[in-house]
């Protein structure tokens, strides 16, 4: 308790100074970060690149950054699919070349409804994903604007009624659903908010809707919206209202730095697999530091066919967000954004649990070995776990 | 038999767009249990079921798949051990329906000759939302002579029947211990689910 209130205040007078001492602070963050009043919001945008260690940069910075943001939604969401200029009167919506404005509409729907499904299916345990933010899409807080804008509820839905067109002409008036009605329902299983709020899952999905769209090579993948909800819900939830207000915002930025750090949005590129900078090896690193740290758990593991691709493909592309409760993924966040390299600490990370498991898994045959892989124990702690990251790191 | 527990171990795998509801099935059959708001599969998930069939008990592996194309590297691996598919689509969901195209062509390419193939319809008790007729499914499923269900993993209907049946052929095809099938209806060419009052569905919308 003495360290943890010797820890706050020295967080708390480094964050005070107009220059932070960056290498401090990532010091003091690999044992976790201190949480009073927000401190953990503002450290993971610093610590994710956000926020420059001059703290007299801070409020350009974000002024800008908030900017481009706006103008990301404006362009992207309120108005899609049609820019106005020459290209209207050639461009329209049966336009079979791919370039075509109308094309990709379609093909950004597709991946709109992909997320859809999944940012809705967010870390169903917590009730907050579900409920309304203070702080809805500007455009569409008036409700009479928001029949004018655009906005990606309406796109999602109108994507479905053109799936319903479809089976219509297919096979003639018997497989109609009228949309209206299926709106309606939808609100009983997944209760959309009255038009002018918005639930948190929407704000997620928007973010990834604009990253997707700025990111057309890896566009959406299953999964980011995993990486994406703990710092949402860190930046949602700050004591302070500015911070809250702005955590759409902020939060994109922050999402796309921690993907652009080494490694990590390449977990998710298909076209990367087979390179030395994919999943694929990342999981053939984990196996080789396993074999080098602990021979016995290595030859188990591939005495049983337990290939990396059932359990570590997932700890690693999500970076663990799946394999422990929210609170506990925080904290392991705490230390994997404090380090320099964040994969080469995961890749460690991911080590210290298979060997924490040795015991079980040497008695263990391969189905109750897979079960313990892939649904990891909650009796171990975080900080024995990334205790022996460490420690195999040092070897 | 009998040191491991088990007569046969028959390796099945789940397969179709993502939120058709593949690992609702899974739980369902395997756990019991449902929740309408699973997070989504990445990359590839498993569970054990021991069931007994004709007096043999088997120990049944399913693996349930993430929907997505990123994942198919890392899952089409396992259509090649997999004894057993299920094609999953969801009846309220059009364009998963559509992919049924797709996800066979994934099998013919991937998986074994003898594979056992079926295809499920889920999200049977949500029939005001349908989009896919029951005998849509049918059709396509007679077309490629495929074994065809609807199932629904939240009102728990005919998704043990779907597991029981792919394992029943599953175990047709072993080749020493044959056993006796009494069970399935010999004198039709699919073991096509046609509409009846014991599984609670009501087939036709009451709307349109």
């Amino acid at each position: 308790m003495e360290r943890y209130k010797e820890r706050l205040e020295e967080v708390k007078s480094l964050l005070n100074k107009d220059q932070i001492d960056l290498k401090r602070l990532r010091e003091i963050c690999s044992q976790s970060c201190p949480n009073e009043g927000g401190l953990r919001s503002v450290i993971w945008k610093i610590l994710l690149n956000y926020l420059p260690s001059d703290r007299k940069q801070w409020t350009e910075i974000l002024n800008k950054r908030r900017n481009e943001y706006r103008n990301f939604v404006r362009d992207m969401i309120i108005r899609p699919g049609y820019k106005e200029n020459e290209n209207c009167e050639i461009d329209h919506p049966l336009n079979s070349n791919p370039e075509s404005e109308w094309s990709s509409f379609f093909k950004d729907n597709e991946v709109l409804v992909q997320i859809d499904k999944d940012v809705r299916r967010l870390c169903p345990d917590l009730f907050f994903f579900q409920k309304p933010t203070e702080f809805p899409c500007e455009e569409i807080k008036n409700v009479q604007d928001a029949e004018i804008y655009q906005s990606l509820r309406k796109r999602v839905a109108k994507t479905q009624l053109k799936a319903d067109e479809v089976s219509k002409h297919r096979l003639g008036f018997t497989n109609y659903k009228s949309n209206s009605k299926k709106t309606k329902e939808e609100q009983d299983e997944y209760a959309y908010l009255p038009d002018g709020q918005e639930a948190h899952w929407e704000i997620i999905e928007r973010i990834l809707f604009i990253y997707a769209k700025l990111n057309r090579g890896c566009s959406y993948v299953q999964g980011m919206n995993e990486v994406l909800g703990p710092i949402y819900y860190i930046f949602a939830n700050d004591p302070d209202i500015e911070w809250r207000r702005n955590a759409e915002a902020d939060c994109f930025f922050c999402f796309n730095n921690l993907m652009g750090l080494e490694g990590i949005r390449e977990n998710f590129e298909l076209v990367l697999d087979n390179t030395q900078i994919g999943i694929a090896a990342n999981m053939k690193r984990l196996y080789d530091l396993v074999r080098s740290n602990d021979p016995s758990v290595f030859n188990i593991l591939q005495k049983q066919n337990l290939k990396p691709e059932f359990f570590a493909f997932r700890w690693i592309t999500l970076l663990l967000s799946q394999e422990f409760k929210l609170p506990e993924v925080i904290s392991l966040w705490d230390v994997l954004f404090a380090d320099k390299e964040t994969l080469d600490l995961l890749i460690h990370v991911c080590c210290a649990m298979i060997l924490i498991q040795r015991e079980h898994l040497l008695k263990g045959d391969f189905s109750a070995n897979i079960k313990i892989l892939q649904n990891y124990p909650n009796s171990v702690e975080i900080k024995e776990i990334v205790e022996k990251a460490r420690n195999i790191r040092r070897k | 038999m009998a040191k491991q527990g088990y007569d046969y171990l028959f390796k099945i795998l789940l397969i179709g767009d993502s939120g058709v509801g593949k690992t609702c099935i899974l739980c369902r059959f395997a756990d019991d249990s449902f929740n309408s708001s699973f997070i989504s599969t990445i990359g590839i998930d498993f569970k054990m079921k021991t069931i007994e069939l004709n007096g043999k008990k088997i120990k049944l592996q399913i693996w349930d798949t993430a929907g997505q194309e990123r994942f198919f590297t890392i899952t089409s691996t396992y259509y090649r051990g997999a004894m057993g598919i299920m094609l999953v689509y969801d009846v309220t969901d059009q364009k998963s329906f559509d992919s049924i195209g797709k996800w066979l062509r994934n099998i013919d390419e991937n998986a074994n000759e003898d594979v056992v193939k079926m295809i499920i319809g889920n999200k049977c008790d949500m029939e005001d939302k349908r989009g896919v007729e029951t005998e849509r499914g049918e059709e396509v499923a007679k077309n490629h002579g495929i074994p065809f269900l609807e199932t629904s993993a939240k009102t728990n209907v005919n998704v043990t029947r779907a597991f029981h049946d792919m394992a029943l052929r599953i175990l047709e095809k072993q080749p020493d211990k044959k056993p006796e099938m009494p069970n399935i209806n010999p004198s039709k060419p699919f073991n096509v689910h046609t509409p009846s009052s014991n599984y609670g569905i009501s087939y036709k919308p009451n709307c349109c």
